[in-house]
């Protein structure tokens, strides 16, 4: 059976969920305002068993001390899972990184996107369970790819062995996946590490300048690596499209990252990958699309 | 510091060695590559590559003549596991022309070549986005030689990064191809022109919106626009201004010359011009205005900023620090 897992940025969120009676697909989905279900509502019954919490593309929403241990204390009275994500990040991140994984309680999962987060995990905390995130398993995933064949230029080794040495070396106990443009159940399948797939919502790309995030910043300071935003993205979000594209994937700006909703047949090849066994987590974006 | 300079064919090789550059990095797809699975995307470009390996040992013999080193890259995002082994023969045959190094993309096959047994110098590419002092002390673990850093770290973080990290060289860029998004986490293709080329440079109309659904002021709706008009004016900096050049030929764009005495004087080992499949003239010049920079820094900090900022003759464009790799 896959679990379900339920993926918040804004760990202010956990006191939407706070209010429900039971953690439902469909009640959560109210709950954060979805636009639409995910896979047409066939998970809607389905009950949430994992909070997924923290950023994957900017190392600036990592959670504050009191909202990661607020929401440790709901996952708690609540029986849930905690996996705590987080980003590509410098020195400076890493240091407030490295605090909150010493809240983390011994078994807690650590979804890294960052090769010097493995690292760190590897070498000081044995007791958290490190995951490698959907950032560092990589592969093609442009919202504008007219057919699979251009995903072929650059097949995917996340299920390759010298990929999996490197994994099994930093101790790595499972993987995260996105579902490509043009994605097939068998996409997912053939890694010796169990692989949680994050949905309806895939990463095409994030940067470290960040568009929103230059909102109230001078000219002479936007776009600049050393900024300082007040996190707009949190705030505002925005879709993108080309005026003559008939095949696009949707596509979404938030914050520093550019995101596309799967299609139908994705959304089918994550099923069917789910049914198959291929995959045993799905991971639902609650609050960033 | 060593300048590291882009061919994309041995014609390429003397011009830039003698300019001043001591380090040449260079691609190539095998046709038995092609043959094997069907795609040219054995590393980033599938344009500015060698010919073949009868050209790549040309351009080893012209380099060693010249007293330059040669690295070839490997630098796509990711590689299959078929692939892996194809990426190994590659390396025999270039360590037998007598190359230097490879620059690799993939950390899979990076641990795959140290584990190899191969006398090549290995380079971890800045596809791997090596941030931290915590990446940087794993790929030196992996058997890496040097680390090329990723585009937008702070001249602060690069030189903290260096002193934390002893036992491995650092490269930084210092010209040319600036990428809007983090190249090591961007899992998009430079399409077809007329498929919309790179990603960040697409004809993609936005619309703003409040995530709380609510409808955005008249206020909001302006300063968005505002701050979009600010991001094309960004972009068409980062995008070489428009891909434009000064009378001497000057490649305008992304640069980092202006840090260059606090990058030398923070241990960095190499600064890397970017743009394989560039013509040689911009190759050249650019080549040119690192030597130049470097040249002064003899002179102090104040006076090698101050020819850094004067060669192209347009400190406006500097002043908007759009330009700038380091601000």
């Amino acid at each position: 059976m896959t679990d379900i897992a339920l993926a918040l940025v804004d760990l202010r969120h956990v006191e939407r969920l706070a209010a429900l009676p039971a953690l439902t697909v469909a009640g959560c989905g109210a709950a954060l305002g979805w636009r639409h279900a995910p896979f047409d509502g066939a998970l809607a019954d389905r009950t949430i068993a994992r909070l997924h919490v923290g950023p994957e593309c900017c190392e600036r929403l990592l959670p504050s001390r009191a909202l990661l241990e607020a929401a440790l204390a709901f996952a708690a009275s609540r029986g849930l899972g905690v996996s705590l994500a987080s980003p590509l990040m410098a020195d400076a991140a890493l240091g407030t990184l490295r605090a909150l994984l010493h809240l983390l309680p011994a078994g807690t999962e650590a979804v890294a996107n960052d090769w010097g987060t493995l690292h760190l995990l590897a070498a000081e905390f044995p007791a958290l369970v490190p995951v490698a995130g959907r950032m560092l398993c990589k592969m093609v995933k442009d919202p504008r790819l007219p057919s699979a064949e251009w995903a072929r230029l650059y097949p995917h080794g996340i299920h390759a062995a010298p990929f999996g040495a490197v994994l099994a070396r930093l101790g790595v106990q499972r993987i995260e996946m996105d579902a490509a443009p043009f994605a097939t159940a068998a996409d997912f399948a053939g890694g010796r590490l169990p692989v949680g797939v994050h949905a309806p919502f895939g990463i095409a790309t994030k940067g470290r300048t960040c568009r929103i995030g230059a909102l109230h910043q001078n000219d002479a300071a936007k776009f600049a690596p050393s900024f300082g935003c007040s996190r707009e993205c949190l705030t505002y979000t925005a879709a993108l499209a080309r005026p003559q594209a008939t095949t696009d994937l949707e596509t979404r700006m938030r914050g520093t990252a550019m995101l596309y909703h799967h299609s139908p047949a994705m959304a089918a090849a994550v099923l069917d990958a789910a049914r198959a066994g291929t995959i045993d987590r799905i991971i639902l974006s609650g609050d960033w699309h | 510091m060593r300048i590291v300079a882009p061919v994309s064919s041995a014609a390429e090789v003397v011009p830039l060695a003698e300019a001043g550059a001591d380090e040449i990095y260079c691609g190539l797809v095998p046709r038995s590559w092609v043959e094997r699975f069907g795609s040219a995307g054995a590393n980033r470009r599938i344009f500015g590559n060698l010919s073949g390996e009868d050209e790549l040992a040309e351009v080893v013999r012209r380099a060693r003549d010249h007293g330059c080193r040669v690295s070839l890259v490997m630098n796509a995002p990711h590689y299959s596991g078929p692939q892996a082994g194809a990426l190994l023969d590659l390396a025999e045959c270039f360590q037998a022309l007598g190359g230097e190094a490879l620059i690799v993309g993939d950390i899979g096959i990076l641990a795959l070549l140290a584990g190899h047994g191969l006398t090549l110098r290995l380079h971890v590419s800045s596809l791997l986005s090596c941030r931290n002092k915590e990446a940087a002390a794993l790929y030196r673990e992996l058997g890496a030689h040097r680390v090329v850093l990723p585009r937008d770290l702070t001249v602060a973080e690069i030189t903290a990064l260096v002193a934390a990290t002893p036992g491995i060289e650092f490269e930084a860029f210092i010209l040319n191809d600036g990428c809007v998004f983090e190249e090591g986490q961007c899992h998009t293709i430079h399409l077809p022109g007329r498929l919309g080329g790179p990603i960040c440079l697409d004809n993609h109309q936005i619309e703003h919106a409040r995530a709380d659904g609510a409808a955005l002021s008249e206020a909001e709706a302006a300063m968005l626009a505002a701050n979009d008009a600010k991001y094309r004016e960004w972009l068409w900096y980062r995008f070489s201004c428009g891909f434009s050049v000064t009378e001497e030929g000057y490649p305008f764009g992304p640069c980092g010359l202006c840090a260059l005495p606090q990058l030398a004087a923070g241990g960095v080992a190499a600064v890397k011009i970017a743009g394989r499949e560039g013509p040689l003239a911009r190759k050249l010049r650019s080549v040119e205005m690192v030597q130049r920079t470097r040249l002064s820094l003899g002179e102090g900090e104040a006076a090698a900023q101050g020819l850094a900022r004067d060669l192209r003759h347009r400190p406006d464009l500097c002043d908007t620090g759009y330009m700038c790799y380091y601000r």
